[in-house]
């Protein structure tokens, strides 16, 4: 075969016009039929200028927009479809899990948590890597802030309801004083687990792996010596609980538990199921209790069968 | 044909000096790609430490992490491997054919409109200013330098071919005349140029396209230009005939066939039409045979020559990158696999992956490609061969130490998150990984500097010193 200019520069082309019929414009086709799913809307204009601080900040190079099928094992609750980004343009689904999905972001903490987090990730989360997005003005942060809120549209929006419904109460109770707050906490927590000691004993092993769970999730906000006053306070309303106040309240192993598993929708207390496995959550709390609190109902009775490693 | 790549046979060329303003088009890619080389290593390395000590930058919103990456990208595929690969070109080309180039003045308008465009990629991502999609960020009037930058390219070396003495187009020729036209078309078509707004399309199509655009830059751009700097190169430096015309050949069709398939292997884990990842997965192992097509031709060429290829400098970078080239796409066809994806997909794997292809592969063949040219662009020998062998020396500890940290760290992310590990759980697993992977930058960085200041020094040898 001789190969000629124009055999090389018309010859490739016509190999590249054929590819592109092939791998663009037929998928195009296909792809143009896709409905909206369920949970699609437009966006704000906000939530638009959010988007657009979105891509301006390289957002999309540590975060994806698209859950996978096998991505249950991380506790996603909902799969991407095709449906979800035909309003998208350009889509984001970005190609690097540096920091979590985002997909379904919205709702998933209320605004507090966010202005604090973006001022500096590490004031919420201490061994974040996200870089600090101080430099935003007022304005911006909150368009950024409406943009992530939004993620996941109308199944975003039922979790907003949610939380703007307990922060009005958690709002409530903390205005009402340390003892209605304490009292209102605790009241929404089944009276079953409010009941429940912690099961294990206080041992320096496990206080010495609550306190490196404390310092790797908690700090920030509980602040190190627990009083409430970490560096995300100034931006979080209800504020960090002090754990002081918790002594002599009918505080228990079970109401830790919980709080810490479930987390406090509404404040900015996030849950830590996803994160933390039951052992850990047991010796957070018991770090907490015997170090803060100064009162830990750690092995006390009702109790089970203790566990088999327990001295 | 085979033809041996022996132009103007008898004399050395490199004991001729050419007359001034010859190669200035030559000259002007390779300052440039040994420039920016520095400039984007050095936003490699800020974005690594970043991923370290992310208050580093504090509140300059411009050297925040998410604008630093689009501007390391856009620059080690635009400024340095590309501008590299084309520098040896725009002296191969007139070599290959017995003639000048068809305009010298048209190649140094070329150059300036190319490094405004850097520079404007540069200015405007660290404003903020992006499209926000990945390998396509920059704004609409820099696609618009880009797309003339490669049409005046292709038109000065069509022009060329067209006023050639020599009636046989050798290789070489074939997959830069390709890799130049095609790109300005998957450049235009990739950016949705005729979108100036936006530069995207909606939904699923536009991840689609964006990706088939996206990983043209490697198949149409990148690997055929580095394909053809190395079948110049290994012929010449091992003096001896290209192995197969055949093989040539079928690399070359191949390649246009195959490579322009597979795009939507970045998209397997993501809503898109089943029978185009089917499309996608098949054409990367099919991979397999433009990979092989070239490189068997090459490592024949080779054969017993390898004491050759060690005493030219060229050759040795560029005859590494072949080996990279090989895993590379050995690694890439098995990323392809949907079973395999599910662990390498969204972490350093990837990362890693990227490093030994656009590196080890395309980057360590620009820098052969330099070294191979610039003694016959200038007349002089090289500067300092002790300094270009240590140059050497840090790219492949770099590019390999990368390879396998960052591999490392996709293994750790991947399988910690299929066992239902969170993203936060998992950082300070990989933070020692990231530690040694700015140490390994470093050296790569240090390996930009050593490279312009000897290309400098071969260039300028009086003055000395930067350009
Ligand atoms: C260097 C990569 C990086 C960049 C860039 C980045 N993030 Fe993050 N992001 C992370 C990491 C890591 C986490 C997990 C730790 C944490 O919560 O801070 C995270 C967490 C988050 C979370 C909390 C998710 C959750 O519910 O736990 C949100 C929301 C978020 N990022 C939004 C953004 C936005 C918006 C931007 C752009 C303005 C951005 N990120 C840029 C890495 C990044
Ligand atoms: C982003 C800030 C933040 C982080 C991080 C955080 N908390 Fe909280 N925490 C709060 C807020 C806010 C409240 C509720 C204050 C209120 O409603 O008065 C709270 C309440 C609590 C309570 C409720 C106590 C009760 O008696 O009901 C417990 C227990 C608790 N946090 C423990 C923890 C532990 C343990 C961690 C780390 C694993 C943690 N918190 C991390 C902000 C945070
Ligand atoms: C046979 C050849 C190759 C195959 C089959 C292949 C396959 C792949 C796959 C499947 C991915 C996506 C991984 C993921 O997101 O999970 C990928 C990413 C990538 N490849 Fe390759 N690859 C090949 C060769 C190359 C070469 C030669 C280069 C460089 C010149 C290269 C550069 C890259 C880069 C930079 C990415 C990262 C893209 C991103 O930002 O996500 N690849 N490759
Ligand atoms: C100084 C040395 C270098 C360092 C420290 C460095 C570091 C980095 C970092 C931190 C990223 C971002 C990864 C992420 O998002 O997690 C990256 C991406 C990338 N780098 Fe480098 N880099 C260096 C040199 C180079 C060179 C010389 C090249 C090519 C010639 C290159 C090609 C790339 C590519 C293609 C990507 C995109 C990867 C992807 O999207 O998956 N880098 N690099």
């Amino acid at each position: 075969m001789k190969m000629t200019p124009a055999g090389v520069t018309f010859g490739s082309i016509a190999v590249l016009a054929a590819v592109v019929f092939v791998v663009v414009v037929l998928p195009y086709a296909d792809t143009q039929k896709t409905r909206p799913s369920e949970i699609v809307r437009r966006r704000t204009p906000e939530e638009a200028l959010g988007r657009r601080l979105y891509m301006e900040n390289g957002c999309v190079y540590c975060h994806s927009q698209s859950i996978r099928a096998f991505d249950w094992g991380m506790g996603a609750q909902r799969v991407a479809k095709a449906g979800d980004y035909v309003l998208d343009r350009p889509i984001l689904l970005g190609s690097a899990r540096t920091g979590p999905d985002l997909s379904q972001e919205g709702g998933e903490h209320p605004d507090d948590w966010h202005r604090a987090h973006f001022v500096n990730p590490r004031f919420t989360r201490p061994l974040s890597i996200m870089p600090p997005f101080s430099f935003l003005a007022e304005k911006e942060a909150s368009h950024l802030i409406r943009y992530v809120q939004s993620l996941g549209m109308k199944a975003a929006d039922r979790r907003m309801a949610r939380q703007k419904r307990w922060k009005a109460a958690s709002v409530e109770a903390y205005e009402a004083g340390p003892a209605a707050n304490v009292a209102w906490l605790h009241d929404q927590i089944p009276a079953g687990w409010r009941a429940v000691p912690n099961p294990y004993p206080t041992s320096e092993a496990g206080l010495a792996r609550g306190r490196k769970i404390y310092q790797d999730f908690c700090l920030g906000c509980h602040s190190p010596i627990g009083d409430g006053m970490g560096p995300a306070q100034p931006f979080l309303y209800p504020p960090p609980l002090n754990f002081t106040i918790l002594k002599g309240r009918g505080i228990s192993g079970g109401i830790l538990y919980y709080q810490i598993m479930n987390g406090i929708t509404g404040t900015a207390m996030p849950y830590f199921k996803k994160d933390l496995e039951s052992e850990k959550i047991w010796e957070v709390g018991d770090y907490v209790a015997v170090t803060f609190i100064g009162q830990s109902d750690a092995d006390t009775a009702p109790k089970g069968i203790d566990a088999a490693y327990e001295p | 044909m085979p033809t041996p790549p022996f132009e103007g046979k008898g004399k050395r060329p490199a004991d001729e000096i050419p007359e001034p303003g010859r190669y200035a088009t030559a000259r002007g890619f390779c300052l440039t790609s040994a420039f920016w080389m520095i400039v984007a290593a050095s936003a490699g390395l800020l974005g690594a430490t970043e991923l370290i000590a992310p208050d580093l930058p504090g509140s300059l919103a411009w050297l925040s992490f998410g604008r630093i990456r689009p501007v390391h990208i856009n620059l080690v595929l635009f400024g340095f491997v590309t501008p590299g690969l084309l520098g040896a070109a725009f002296y191969y080309v007139p070599r290959l054919l017995r003639t000048e180039l068809f305009s010298e003045r048209l190649g140094r308008l070329t150059v300036l409109a190319w490094n405004g465009a850097l520079v404007a990629i540069v200015v405007s991502l660290c404003m903020g200013y992006t499209q926000g999609r990945e390998y396509a960020e920059p704004v609409w009037p820099i696609d618009v330098l880009v797309v003339g930058a490669f049409g005046l390219i292709f038109f000065n070396l069509a022009l060329t071919v067209k006023n050639r003495e020599e009636p046989l187009l050798y290789v070489s020729i074939w997959y830069v005349l390709a890799a130049v036209i095609l790109t300005a078309v998957t450049y235009a078509l990739g950016n949705v140029i005729w979108r100036p707004d936006s530069g995207a399309l909606s939904g699923i199509p536009d991840a689609i396209l964006l990706w088939f655009y996206g990983h043209n830059v490697f198949g149409l751009l990148l690997t055929p230009l580095s394909a053809g700097v190395a079948y110049y190169v290994i012929p010449r430096a091992c003096r001896a005939p290209l192995y197969s015309h055949t093989l040539s050949l079928l690399g070359f069709w191949s390649l246009l066939v195959i490579y322009t398939h597979i795009g939507t292997h970045h998209l397997l884990q993501v809503p898109v039409p089943t029978w185009l990842k089917v499309i996608a997965v098949t054409d990367s192992v099919a991979m397999v045979i433009p990979v092989m097509a070239f490189l068997i031709n090459i490592w024949y060429t080779a054969r017993g020559r390898l004491g050759e290829i060690h005493a030219d400098i060229g050759a040795k970078f560029v005859f590494t990158g072949t080996v990279m080239y090989f895993f590379v796409s050995i690694q890439g066809s098995m990323m392809s696999l949907p079973q395999v994806q599910r662990v390498t997909h969204f972490n350093n794997w990837v990362v890693g992956h990227a490093h030994v292809g656009v590196l080890g592969f395309a980057g360590m063949i620009a820098i052969g490609g330099l070294y191979a040219v610039l003694p016959k662009i200038s007349g002089r020998p090289l500067f300092s061969r002790f300094l270009a062998d240590l140059q050497y020396w840090l790219i492949l500890i770099g590019v390999t130490g990368f390879t396998v940290v960052l591999t490392v760290a996709g293994l750790i992310q991947g399988n910690a998150w299929l066992n239902g590990e969170t993203v936060y759980r998992v950082l300070g697993e990989i933070h020692m990984y990231y530690i040694v992977r700015a140490g390994l930058g470093l050296m790569v960085f240090s390996a930009a500097l050593i490279g312009m200041y000897n290309m400098a020094r071969t260039l300028f040898p009086r003055k000395g010193g930067a350009p």
